[in-house]
């Protein structure tokens, strides 16, 4: 079964037949994590770095900012018998919303990127490949088969 | 938010002193490691989670601003905090750190010197609470 996580939305599965996808992942940042051994996977579709920056909409929807959105992600895997040792880390997005990156003054996909890295950072947890940047939309694909990430760029397909 | 911090120096005394000048300051600190270099320093940053270095620029084997140079090439260091400890106020010296982008606090300083420069640098004061889960 295609499990499609939306914006600002995160889902989970255990059965090896679903694969979870996103699309029009912009400067969003698209991680999936994934534990070979239970076959356990999510994916989580994030839209801004820090939820400080409206506590409410955090409050009512955490999947919205990276640091309320990715422990969510974590604990729910945990919750289906994921070990945090065993899990793949894969990211994606984090792209520029203009065609010339200096001329994008927020800079959201880029602090997105960098708030995701300390988080992980001080949570002991390593990315184990990452496809950020650029001015591209991407959609992100996460087999639960296989663990396989695949992008779709343009009506390109590679793996992650 | 606590801060996990390592402390670079040559001088296992004037380490002392740093971290004796950081516990005053009424800065939340989780933990605070030491190192004797920036080779040393690199070791113990790829070991364990920081949010703040404070190093000394003049070293042996590699020195601060070498360890900042090659902190800002790697992306997962790259984000952390670094703070100049220096005894070194030469106008060459400063240029150099300034090109650097970090700040600098002068030896000697008092805890509350530091107190005001770690809060600009990084938000944390004393009581505040994380808004962050672990995980």
């Amino acid at each position: 079964m295609k499990i499609i996580v939306g914006i600002a939305d995160m889902k989970h599965s255990n059965s090896r037949e679903d694969s979870i996808v996103t699309h029009a992942l912009g400067s969003c940042l698209g991680i999936t994590i994934f534990d070979p051994s239970t076959g356990v996977g999510g994916m989580l579709h994030v839209m801004l770095p820090q939820s400080s920056i409206d506590p409410d909409k955090a409050a009512e929807n955490p999947f919205m900012f990276v640091d309320s959105g990715v422990p969510r992600l974590f604990m729910e895997a945990y919750k289906l018998g994921a070990q945090k040792g065993r899990l793949e880390v894969r990211v994606a997005g984090g792209a520029s919303t203009h065609g010339n990156p200096d001329d994008d003054y927020f800079q959201i996909g880029k602090r997105n990127v960098v708030m995701l890295r300390k988080l992980l950072w001080k949570n002991g947890v390593m990315i184990k490949a990452e496809e950020v940047g650029g001015t591209a939309s991407r959609t992100m694909t996460l087999d639960l088969a296989t663990g396989e990430v695949r992008l779709r760029i343009n009506g390109v397909d590679h793996t992650l | 938010m606590s801060l996990k911090v390592l402390v670079v120096d040559d001088s296992s005394v004037m380490r002392s002193i740093i971290i004796k000048s950081l516990r005053m300051s009424g800065i939340p600190l989780e933990s605070v490691i030491q190192a004797g270099n920036g080779k040393e320093a690199l070791a113990a940053l790829e070991q364990n989670p920081i949010d703040l270095v404070l190093v000394d620029i003049n070293m042996p084997v590699m020195s601060g601003d070498e360890l900042i140079v090659e902190m800002r090439q790697r992306p997962a260091l790259s984000v952390i905090k670094v703070i100049v400890v220096s005894s070194d106020h030469t106008d060459t010296r400063m240029e150099q750190l300034g090109a650097l982008g970090v700040p600098i606090i002068h030896k000697p300083f008092n805890p509350g010197q530091l107190k005001d420069l770690i809060i600009s640098l990084t938000g944390v004061s004393h009581g505040e609470s994380s808004q962050e889960t672990a995980f």
